[in-house]
């Protein structure tokens, strides 16, 4: 069994997004003469720049936001863009890592909690599909919760993807001839969990009773005034 | 792809989404051109009639072309597939249905649609480009018109500038133009033939800049009889050719001579060949008895000779209007497609007659040709049955026999078992019998040998 663990090293991959579709989330909150505007959206790196210009463009005439919010926009755009390709040239250490994802976001009055197994390694992975599929599954009327939960995975798989982008650079600084499997293994910060121990011929694949409060999707529709309290703390927490 | 671009101002289509309030529609206007999912309950919803292909299911060919990054089989990621577009065109064009009558902005679609935004814009912007959202519609009136109807506008139409330019004035000499004027669209100016003659315009226009514009009286009033003799004649030498007709009829351009000629009472004539002379006398007998005035000139006019002008064709002055109009449009379509028509009507009556005495007393007869089909469907069951059944027979017969052939396995091993056991049996039984035999040897020789020790001693 031990064997096994070190037979899931892959050598080092191109950075790029571990979803089927390599597209950047892209987070949005600029402040303009006391306009606040806030978005979160996905984009495919690989479309052209001048597209960066005519979304700007068409947000701003839709939301009926100032001019100036034009460059803002298309400015914070390309800076994001800019830093995700500066990672692409550069290789990562994926490893056999089964991360845990938590969601915990609020999108106008429905609030989603849940935690779930990601598989890093399984770059056909399709964080909108499974955003698609949660929000049937649990009924969800808003149609605007699917994309804000199809967002956060893909946040947070971006980071963890600069994370192990960041160890392999800082790793063959220190140290030479390193096998990739050791930081495939679970070490980083007790994120990743380790597949032997998981499916070891002791364990079974059925999660432990206790475990299942943890990774049970949580649904909760709120009330105006609740929303309004929520927004107001968000808000200046910001500040 | 200049075929596929949407023409703007094309006539519109109404999807009856609330069947109960549509007003009705024309004949040529379909009713559900397409598959719809259960009617929003808002209004009518309409959409371009250039977007007919439109369908919930399917992708149409100008989808493929207008966004190829969806079905490109090659593409980059495997997640850009028709079942993606599918999903983003349906959601899309739902939630514009559900916001009807108010637009909807891509924002608010990107919002709630879970994939990247570039891709999102795409198909919003293909969308919008082909009226399937957000469109409201060139005409604004609900029904869309009729042929007659727009002919009636465009002619109208003509009319109408025909006349605004009537009523020019003159920017040189403010005076009404009225014969002839020169207009330059490029400086916007309208001048009199004087003014243009003149030189009256201002410093640094060319003269060529200025289009002649003709303007004609009787634009106002309408036809004179000249030139309705002129326009038959034109139209009798040169048949569809109206731009010779148009330069015969000296002042009036195509379309109005067009538009003129429809309005002629008891309708057109296409003259082509000889049956249009037929009709011009047609038409002529029937003006003639209208308007003996005219009838001297068109006569004058036509070249057709004097004997043909005896040929009355059937019910031409028969007081019955419908008849006369029936033998017009006869006359006109020509001979053959007349007989055509009217031996196919005969057929569709008799047929119809032949419905109805099918339906009230030929019953008995409708049921038995009803009966073969229905024996013949019974009969065809049965023997399918049968079929079945053999089968089935078949195989259980099959598998009888099959375990018969255990069971006689098993009674052959049984028998062969028997046989062992006789056997050793047997075996057994001998060697109790020498066991005995020997016994009794040894029996004897102790007596005897005994008898022997005793017959010693004495």
């Amino acid at each position: 069994m031990k064997a096994s663990g070190s037979s899931g090293w892959k050598g080092p991959v191109k950075f790029r997004m571990p979803t089927a579709e390599n597209l950047v989330p892209i987070r949005l909150d600029i402040q303009f003469e006391g306009q606040r505007y806030k978005d979160a959206f996905t984009w495919n790196p690989s479309d052209p720049d001048s597209e960066i210009l005519v979304f700007a463009r068409r947000t701003v005439k839709d939301l009926k936001l100032p001019q100036a919010f034009n460059t803002q926009i298309s400015q914070s755009i390309q800076s994001q863009l800019a830093d995700f390709r500066a990672y692409e040239g550069q290789d990562m250490y994926t490893g056999e890592k089964i991360i845990p994802i938590k969601l915990d976001l609020r999108v106008n009055h429905t609030l989603i909690k849940d935690q779930f197994l990601w598989d890093l390694n399984n770059f056909e992975s399709d964080p909108e599909e499974f955003a698609r599929t949660l929000c049937k599954d649990l009924g969800v009327e808003d149609p605007e919760v699917g994309p804000a939960v199809a967002f956060a995975i893909r946040e947070q798989l971006y980071e963890i993807a600069v994370q192990s982008v960041t160890s392999a650079r800082e790793s063959r600084l220190s140290k030479k001839s390193r096998r990739g499997s050791d930081y495939g293994s679970a070490s980083k910060a007790g994120l990743s969990m380790d597949l032997v121990k998981l499916f070891s011929f002791k364990s079974s694949v059925v999660r432990k009773r206790k475990d299942l409060d943890f990774y049970e999707p949580m649904v909760d529709m709120l009330t105006n005034e609740e929303v309004d309290a929520l927004e107001g703390r968000e808000e200046r927490h910001a500040r | 792809m200049a075929t596929d671009a949407p023409i703007p101002g094309g006539s519109s289509e109404i999807l009856p989404t609330t069947t109960p309030i549509i007003p009705e529609t024309p004949s040529e206007i379909s009713a559900s051109s397409n598959s719809l999912q259960p009617p929003p309950p808002s209004s009518c919803i309409h959409i371009p009639s250039y977007s007919r292909w439109f369908s919930w299911t399917e992708i149409n060919e100008c989808e493929t072309r207008s966004l190829p990054e969806f079905f490109d089989s090659r593409s980059s990621s495997s997640k850009k597939n028709p079942r993606f577009y599918l999903y983003l065109r349906n959601s899309i064009i739902k939630q514009y249905r559900d916001e009807h009558p108010n637009r909807i902005s891509f924002t608010d679609v990107r919002r709630t649609l879970v994939g990247d935004v570039v891709s999102i814009r795409r198909v919003f912007d293909f969308l919008d480009a082909w009226g399937l959202i957000n469109y409201s519609g060139s005409a604004s009136s609900a029904k869309p018109l009729k042929w007659d109807d727009k002919e009636a506008v465009a002619s109208s139409e003509t009319t109408s500038t025909v006349k605004e330019s009537a009523k020019r004035i003159c920017n040189g000499c403010k005076s009404v133009c009225s014969v002839a004027c020169f207009a330059s669209e490029k400086y916007e100016l309208t001048l009199c033939a004087r003014c243009y003659v003149r030189g009256n315009y201002r410093v640094g226009i060319n003269s060529s800049e200025f289009k002649r514009v003709e303007l004609s009286e009787e634009s106002k009033t309408g036809w004179s009889e000249k030139e309705t003799l002129l326009l038959l004649e034109a139209v009798m030498h040169y048949g569809d050719d109206w731009k010779k007709v148009a330069t015969h009829v000296t002042g009036r351009t195509e379309k109005d001579c067009v538009a003129q000629f429809v309005k002629l009472p008891f309708g057109e004539q296409f003259a082509k060949d000889s049956d249009s002379e037929d009709a011009l006398e047609t038409f002529d007998q029937i003006k003639g008895s209208a308007d003996p005035e005219t009838e001297g000139k068109v006569k004058d006019g036509s070249s057709s000779p004097d004997n043909k002008r005896m040929k009355l064709t059937p019910l031409a002055d028969a007081s019955n209007p419908i008849m006369a109009q029936a033998a017009f449009l006869s006359a006109l379509a020509g001979t053959k497609v007349a007989e055509a028509a009217a031996r196919a009507a005969v057929t569709a009556l008799s047929d119809v007659d032949h419905e109805a005495d099918k339906n009230t007393g030929g019953d008995p007869n409708r049921q038995e040709i009803n009966g073969n089909d229905s024996e013949r469907a019974v009969a065809e069951a049965k023997s399918l049955v049968e079929k079945e059944e053999k089968e089935v027979d078949g195989a259980i017969r099959e598998i009888v026999e099959v375990e018969m052939m255990k069971i006689r396995d098993r009674i052959v091993h049984f028998e062969k078992l028997d046989l062992e056991m006789e056997r050793s049996r047997k075996q057994l039984e001998e060697m109790k019998n020498l066991l005995f035999t020997d016994q009794l040897n040894i029996y004897f020789h102790t007596r005897r040998s005994r008898k022997a020790e005793d017959r010693a001693e004495c």
